[in-house]
C-alpha cells in the first residue's frame, strides 16, 4: 500500500480533509472517500470526459488528477452545480432540450460546458463543439447538448 | 501497480534538485502522461513520488532579452492564449489548438509533454522546429540541451534521473520568421497525431531563408527535417520547390506501420503538410 | 356554480423531457456501477492471453494468500452449465480457450488492489493449439477445429429461395456481382460493463444488471447456476446505455454469482474500458458475395447472396443476424427472385451479439451501394432507379413481410427534393472531370425495418399492470426496460393523455422483475410499440372503470364522460362531474362494493413467427427510411467532412418529439461512426486498439447538420398510430455516406470504414497529387 497523505482542499464551498494513498486518482478519492458519485469512470485514460471536475477554475480529467494534487485546491463537482434556487440553467437547458438519454456521460458534459461558457459566454457553434470534444457521448449524436448549450449562451 | 512511500510537493528547485540528488524519484506535473502510463504498467513508480506543480519558478511565459523562456509547467491551455506565445512562436499555439482536449491541454504540461518523449507528443514538433533548449536542473546546477538532442528512443531522453526539466529556452525567431503546423486527424483535436509537421521560416522576395523543419510521429523521436531544410534554403519558394521539398521530406522521415497508419500513409501525410505550409508561408 | 374544465394541449407529439432527466443532470442518479451494498466484494476476471490453447493447469495457490481475497471461482470448483445462444460457452473456461477474451477464473476480495495482486499470482499452463481466423478458412477440410462437438466449425446456417434466381439470371440485361467486407465495430456503451450477485438464505439470488431483457435473462442465466430460474430476481439500476448489448447473458454474469455463492456475500463484478472494448460483444462482422440483375428499363431480375459470418470462439447474437439481413436483402425494393445463404463458422475470433440494427447496418450497407452501382450500369439516375422497383402500400415481400402503407417511394421523393439531389448529384459527378482538391459529394441510401415489433420469440408482448392510489395518482408497472431511450417518458405521455392526469401524476416502475409483468426485451425498434400499445390499453381499461363509476355516481351515461384535467367531466360542455381523487377514493372506501382502480394488460402484436423456410410476417408494421448525406472529401489527406444529413422516415406518427430526435440524431452518430471512423482492429485474434484513441467513436465537431423529416401515416395498429423508429437511424447513414463519398471522388469502398487512408490509397496508389 503506497504512502497515505492528508490533504486539505475545498468541494463545492465545504472544506474536506481527507487521507489519500500517493497514488490514487482524483476520481476514486471523490467517489469512494468524498461519496461524490456524480463523477464517472467511462475510460479512465482521459479520452471521454465523464469524469470532468473544474480545478482552480478549469476542467479537467479527474481520473488523470492524482488526489493529492488537489491539496489546497478548490474543487467544483456536478454536485455542486446546483444552487438553492433549482437547476442551473445549463442543466435545466440539458433536460428541456432532450440532451440526456442514458446520462452516464451527461455529469462530466455539464461540468465542461460550466467551464467553456465561463471562458466565453457568448460561443460560436463550432466553439461550442470544440469545446466538448474531449466528452464522448453515445447516446444523443451532440445535436440536442449543442441545442442545449446555445439556448443556454443566447439568454 | 507498485506502492510509493514518500510523497513531496517542493516549492523551490532547489527543494526538488536534493530530493533527486538522494534517490530514485518519480516526477509528476500534469499527471495526465504519468497516471496512465503506471495505470498500464508501462512504468513504475519509483519509491519517492515528487508533485513539482507547486514550483513557482516553473511557471508562465517570459521574456528576456532575445530569450524567451517557457517555464515547464505552463499548460498546453496556457500556451494556445499567451501573448508572448502569440506574438513570437504563433506556431506552439497553432499546435496547442490541436493538442488533445479542452481537459488535457488545461492540466498537460509542456515540460511533461517533452519529459513523456512521445515519437508523437505533438509539444514537441514546433518547440523543435523553433529551436529550442530545455534547461535540466540537478543539484549540481543547471545545463542546457537542444532539444532536437533531448531523444534517444520512444521515451527515452538524455536526461539523468537526478536532473529535472525545469524550462525551454528558446532565442527570438529572426524577424519575418513565419511558419507553420500541420497534424492529421478525422477529428479537429483529440487524436494522437499519425503525421505531423512544424515548419517555418524567413520568405523575403520570394526567397525563403532561416529554414527549419520538423516532424513528429514518424521515427522513434521527433526529428529534425535535416534534408528539406537543406533543400529549401535560400531558394525560390515556387511550386517546383514546394514540390521538391514535398518529396524530399516524405523521404526523410521513417515512419512504421501501426495500428493508426501505414508507413505509406504518414509519409504520404508528411509531403501534403509540408507543401500546405509552404504554400501559406509563401 | 359548475366547474368548466378546458381540454389541455394533447401530450401525444409534444418535446416532452425525460422524468429522469434532472436527477441525470445533477448527478444524483445511481447506475449499477455506482452501487455499494453492505459487505460487498469487488471482482474482476482473470483471462487468456491466448487465442486458442489446451489448458493444461490453472494454479490459484498465490492468489488465494493474497490479504483480502474472499473467493476465487475457476471452472473446477464452478457450476458446468453452458450460456449463449447454441450453449456452447462455459462461463469459466476448463478444457481449452477459444479466443482472446475467454475467462479463466473469476476473483473476488475486499479491495479492488487486492483483486488485481491475486489476478496477476494466477499461474495458467498451455498448449497452443493450430488458429484459424478466417471464416471462409474455419470451413475448409483440415481446418483447426474450435469445439469438437462442431465438426466443420458449421455454426449456424440461415437459407432461402423464393421464384427462380438462375432462370431470372439468364434473362437479365445487366448483372452485377459483388464482394463486401463488413468489419467489427462494438456499442462502447459509457457505463462499463458491471454486475452485483447477492443470495438470500434461502438460496435465492437478487442479480442486478444492465440487462436488456430481464425475463428471459432469468432463463438463459438459470442453466448457468445450477438453480431454477425462479429463484433469480433480476434489478435493473440506472444503466450507462446498451444498443443491443446487453440482450444475452455473458460470462462476468454467472461468474459474478459463483463468486457470491462461494464468499456467501454480495459481489461486484466490474469491466475497465479496456475490457469493455476486448470482452464485450461485438457487431457481427459479415463478407458478402451478391450478384443483382436488373432489365435494361431498369427492373430488378433478382439477388443471389452468400454471407459469411466469422462466429468467433462462440455463438451469441451476432451469428443470428441472417434473421434480419434476409428481410433487407430480399424484400427492401421488388425483389421476385432471391436467394441467401448464410454460414456463420467458429473461428479464433471475438465473437459478436446484437447491436442496434442487427445485421440490417450491414444489409443495408450492401444494398443500397448496389442499388447505386446498378442504377450507373443501367444509365438512370439513383433516384429513378430507387423508385422504379419500390415497393407500392400492400405489397408482401418474398418472406411475406406485409407493407401496409409502404412510404418507400415518399421518402425518396421527398428526400431527393429537400435536397435538390439531382442537380448536385449531376453537378458534383460532373466536378470529377476537372483537377481540383476538394470535392464535393452527395449519396443516398434507403432502408426498410420491422417498426412493430418483431415477433422472434413464441411471444413478442410485454405486460402492464396500472394501479391508481386515492390521490388520484398512477402507478404503470411495465414490462419495458428503460436503457436511457426514453420509453418511461412514452409510457408517460401515452397514460397521461389517456386518463386525463398531468405526467407529473405518473410514475413509471420498472426495474424489478418480481414485480413487472413479462416483455422480451428492449430491441427490435419494438418497445414505442408494443409497450406502448401495452400500457395504453392498460389505461384505457382503468379509464372505463373509472368512468363507470363516475356514471353510476353521476347519473350521466359513462359514454358521455370523460377525464380531463384530473376531473371526470361531461364530454360535451367540460363540465366537472367529480375530481377524479375524491371519486376514487370514493369507489376505494365503498364498503362491500369497494374496488380498487388496478388493472392489468398483456399486449400481444398482430404478427406471426417465420416458418422453416423463413416466411412469415413477423412484425405488425414496417418502416421505410431514405437518408441523404452531403460531404466533401480532400483528395489530399482523404479527410471526408460531413455537411449534412438528411434523414427522411415513415414513423407513424410522433409521439415524443425530444425522443425521437434523440433517437434520430443518436443514431445517425453511430451509423456515421459504422460508415467513416469505427473499427475494432482484430489481428490474429487479438484487438488492437481497445481504448477511446485508436477505436474512433464520433464526437461533437464531427457532427454534421442534421435535418428529419418524419412523415406520418398513422399506422392503424401503433399507438397513437406509432411505429418503432430507433433502429433505422443507425443501419442507413453508413450507406448513404458510401455513396456520397463515391459520388463525390468516383471510388467506391465496399469495406467500411472509410477511412482517410483508404481515400488516399484508391487515389494515389503512391503518390501525393491533386486528384485529375
Amino acid at each position: 500500500m503506497s504512502a497515505k497523505i492528508d490533504i486539505e482542499f475545498t468541494v463545492n464551498g465545504a472544506v474536506k480533509q481527507v487521507t489519500v494513498p500517493a497514488t490514487a486518482s482524483a476520481l476514486d478519492m471523490l467517489r469512494d472517500q468524498l461519496d461524490l458519485k456524480g463523477a464517472k469512470e467511462a475510460c479512465g485514460e482521459g479520452e471521454c470526459g465523464a469524469c470532468t471536475v473544474i480545478v482552480d477554475g478549469v476542467s479537467v480529467c479527474s481520473c488523470l488528477s492524482y488526489a493529492v494534487d488537489f491539496d489546497g485546491r478548490k474543487i467544483e463537482t456536478i454536485e455542486g452545480v446546483q444552487s438553492d434556487e433549482g437547476l442551473d440553467p445549463i442543466q435545466q437547458a440539458f433536460v428541456d432540450y432532450g440532451a440526456v438519454q442514458c446520462g452516464y456521460c451527461t455529469p462530466g458534459m455539464v461540468m465542461q460546458v460550466k467551464h467553456t461558457l465561463d471562458k466565453n459566454p457568448n460561443p460560436t457553434k463550432e466553439e461550442i463543439q470544440r469545446g466538448l470534444e474531449g466528452n464522448v457521448c453515445r447516446c444523443t449524436g451532440y445535436s440536442k447538448i449543442i441545442d442545449a448549450v446555445t439556448e443556454v449562451a443566447s439568454s | 501497480m507498485n506502492t510509493v512511500e514518500n510523497y513531496i510537493a517542493p516549492g523551490s528547485i532547489e527543494e526538488a534538485a536534493a530530493a533527486l540528488a538522494a534517490g530514485p524519484v518519480t516526477i509528476v506535473a500534469g499527471g495526465t502522461d504519468l497516471m496512465l502510463q503506471t495505470g498500464s504498467g508501462a512504468i513504475a513508480y519509483a519509491k519517492t513520488l515528487m508533485n513539482v506543480r507547486r514550483i513557482a519558478e516553473m511557471q508562465g511565459v517570459s521574456i528576456d532579452g532575445d530569450t524567451i523562456r517557457i517555464g515547464a509547467l505552463t499548460t498546453i491551455t496556457e500556451l494556445k492564449s499567451d501573448a508572448i506565445i502569440a506574438e513570437h512562436l504563433p506556431v506552439v499555439a497553432e499546435m496547442a489548438d490541436k493538442f488533445a482536449s479542452d481537459q488535457i491541454r488545461n492540466a498537460s504540461t509542456i515540460g511533461g509533454n517533452i519529459c513523456n518523449a512521445s515519437p508523437a507528443g505533438d509539444g514537441i514538433v514546433p518547440l523543435m522546429m523553433y529551436g529550442a533548449d530545455v534547461v535540466l536542473a540537478s543539484a549540481k546546477g543547471n545545463r542546457n540541451v537542444a532539444l532536437s538532442e533531448f531523444f534517444t528512443g520512444p521515451g527515452k531522453t538524455v536526461k539523468a534521473d537526478n536532473e529535472l526539466l525545469v524550462a525551454i529556452e528558446i532565442a527570438k525567431p529572426a524577424a519575418g520568421f513565419k511558419g507553420g503546423f500541420g497534424k492529421f486527424g478525422p477529428r479537429p483535436a483529440l487524436e494522437i497525431a499519425m503525421a505531423s509537421v512544424a515548419l517555418g521560416g524567413v520568405v523575403k522576395d520570394g526567397v525563403i531563408s532561416n529554414v527549419s523543419v520538423a516532424f513528429g510521429a514518424v521515427g522513434p523521436t521527433p526529428m529534425m527535417g535535416a534534408k528539406t531544410t537543406a533543400l529549401l534554403e535560400g531558394k525560390t519558394l515556387n511550386e517546383e520547390t514546394i514540390s521538391a521539398a514535398g518529396e524530399a521530406a516524405s523521404e526523410e522521415v521513417t515512419p512504421i506501420d501501426d495500428v493508426r497508419a501505414s508507413a505509406w500513409y504518414r509519409r504520404h501525410l508528411i509531403r501534403v503538410m509540408t507543401e500546405e505550409i509552404l504554400n501559406d508561408v509563401g | 356554480m359548475d366547474q368548466i374544465v378546458e381540454k389541455p394541449d394533447t401530450l401525444i407529439g409534444a418535446a416532452f423531457p425525460k422524468p429522469d432527466a434532472p436527477d441525470k443532470v445533477v448527478g444524483k442518479t445511481t447506475y449499477i456501477n455506482d452501487m455499494v451494498l453492505p459487505r460487498m466484494l469487488v471482482a474482476k476476471i482473470k483471462r487468456t492471453d491466448r487465442v486458442h490453447a489446451k489448458i493444461l493447469s490453472v494454479d490459484i495457490s498465490e492468489a488465494e494468500k493474497v490479504p483480502g481475497i474472499v473467493a476465487i471461482a475457476t471452472a473446477e470448483n464452478s457450476p458446468k452449465g453452458l450460456i449463449g445462444v447454441l450453449k456452447d460457452n462455459p462461463p469459466l473456461k476448463g478444457d481449452k480457450v477459444r479466443c482472446i477474451r475467454d475467462e479463466i477464473a473469476g476473483v473476488a476480495g475486499e479491495t479492488e488492489e487486492a483483486v488485481n495482486r491475486a489476478l496477476e499470482l494466477i499461474k495458467v499452463e498451455y498448449e497452443d493449439l493450430p488458429t484459424v481466423f478466417d471464416p471462409e478458412e474455419a470451413l475448409k477440410e483440415g481446418a483447426p477445429l474450435i469445439h469438437e462437438d462442431k465438426p466443420g466449425n458449421i455454426g449456424l446456417t440461415f437459407d432461402f429461395e423464393h421464384g427462380d434466381v438462375k432462370k431470372a439470371e439468364a434473362e437479365s440485361d445487366v448483372v452485377l456481382e459483388e464482394k463486401y467486407e463488413l468489419h467489427y465495430v462494438t456499442h462502447t456503451c459509457m457505463g462499463p460493463g458491471c454486475v452485483i450477485a447477492d443470495f438470500d438464505t434461502h438460496g435465492k439470488l437478487t442479480i442486478y444488471t444492465q440487462t436488456q431483457y430481464p425475463y428471459n435473462y432469468k432463463m438463459d442465466l438459470a442453466p448457468a447456476l445450477d438453480i431454477p430460474a425462479g429463484d433469480i430476481r433480476v434489478i435493473q439500476p440506472p444503466t450507462g446505455g446498451a444498443f443491443g448489448s446487453k440482450l444475452d447473458v455473458y460470462p462476468f454474469e454467472p461468474i459474478a454469482v459463483y463468486l457470491a455463492k462461494i464468499a456467501r456475500r454480495p459481489v461486484k463484478l466490474f469491466f475497465s474500458r479496456e475490457e469493455e472494448f476486448i470482452a464485450s460483444p461485438t457487431r457481427q462482422p459479415a463478407r458478402v458475395y451478391i450478384k443483382q440483375g436488373a432489365k435494361k428499363d431498369g427492373t430488378i431480375t433478382f439477388r443471389d447472396v452468400q454471407v459469411y459470418l466469422n462466429n468467433g470462439g462462440y455463438t451469441s447474437w451476432g451469428a443470428t443476424i441472417p434473421a434480419v439481413m434476409m428481410r433487407t436483402m430480399t424484400g427492401h425494393f421488388r425483389i421476385p427472385n432471391v436467394e441467401f445463404h448464410s454460414v456463420a463458422p467458429y473461428t479464433n475470433n471475438p465473437f459478436a451479439g446484437s447491436f442496434r440494427g442487427y445485421g440490417n447496418v450491414q444489409a443495408t450497407y450492401v444494398t443500397a451501394t448496389l442499388m447505386d452501382k446498378m442504377a450507373e450500369e443501367l444509365g438512370m439516375d439513383p433516384i429513378e432507379f430507387r423508385l422504379k422497383n419500390a415497393q407500392e402500400p400492400g405489397e408482401r415481400t418474398p418472406q411475406n413481410s406485409l407493407l401496409k402503407n409502404a412510404a418507400l417511394a415518399d421518402c425518396i421523393k421527398i428526400s431527393a427534393e429537400k435536397t435538390d439531389f439531382l442537380k448536385k448529384h449531376a453537378e458534383y459527378t460532373e466536378a470529377r472531370k476537372t483537377p481540383g482538391r476538394i470535392r464535393q459529394g452527395i449519396g443516398i441510401a434507403t432502408s426498410v425495418h420491422n417498426a412493430g415489433g418483431a415477433k422472434i420469440h413464441k411471444s413478442d408482448g410485454c405486460g402492464t399492470i396500472l394501479t391508481m392510489d386515492d390521490y388520484g395518482r398512477a402507478t404503470v408497472i411495465t414490462g419495458a426496460s428503460e436503457i436511457g431511450q426514453g420509453i418511461d417518458a412514452v409510457i408517460t405521455q401515452l397514460v397521461s393523455e389517456e386518463l386525463g392526469i398531468p405526467p407529473s401524476d405518473v410514475l413509471i416502475a420498472n426495474d424489478d422483475s418480481a414485480i413487472g409483468p413479462w416483455d422480451v426485451g428492449v430491441h427490435a425498434s419494438r418497445t414505442t410499440f408494443i409497450a406502448g400499445n401495452s400500457a395504453r390499453n392498460a389505461a384505457v381499461k382503468a379509464k372505463q372503470q373509472i368512468l363507470a363509476a363516475a356514471a353510476r355516481q353521476s347519473n350521466v351515461s359513462a359514454d358521455k364522460l370523460e377525464l380531463r384535467g384530473g376531473h371526470v367531466v361531461q364530454k360535451d360542455n367540460g363540465v366537472s362531474v367529480t375530481k377524479l381523487d375524491r371519486l376514487i377514493r370514493a369507489m376505494h372506501f365503498a364498503g362491500e362494493d369497494a374496488e380498487l382502480v388496478m388493472v392489468s394488460e398483456y399486449y400481444e402484436p398482430p404478427s406471426e413467427l417465420e416458418d422453416k423456410n423463413h416466411v412469415g410476417d413477423i412484425s405488425a408494421a414496417y418502416a421505410h427510411g431514405a437518408y441523404i448525406t452531403e460531404l466533401e472529401v480532400d483528395t489530399l489527406t482523404g479527410g471526408v467532412k460531413l455537411h449534412k444529413i438528411t434523414a427522411v422516415q415513415d414513423v407513424g406518427k410522433v409521439i415524443n418529439k425530444l425522443g425521437i430526435e434523440g433517437q434520430m440524431e443518436g443514431g445517425i452518430a453511430q451509423g456515421i461512426g459504422y460508415g467513416l471512423s469505427e473499427e475494432l482492429i482484430i489481428e490474429e485474434g487479438i484487438v488492437k486498439n481497445p481504448n477511446f484513441r485508436d477505436y474512433k467513436v464520433v464526437t461533437a465537431p464531427e457532427m454534421p447538420e442534421i435535418e428529419c423529416h418524419f412523415i406520418e401515416d398513422d399506422e392503424e395498429t401503433g399507438p397513437f398510430g406509432a411505429k418503432g423508429i430507433s433502429e433505422l437511424p443507425c443501419i442507413i447513414p453508413g450507406a448513404s455516406i458510401a455513396n456520397a463519398v463515391y459520388n463525390a471522388i468516383g471510388v467506391r469502398f465496399d469495406n467500411p470504414p472509410i477511412t482517410p487512408e483508404k481515400i488516399v490509397r484508391a487515389l494515389h496508389g503512391g503518390k501525393a497529387e491533386a486528384a485529375e
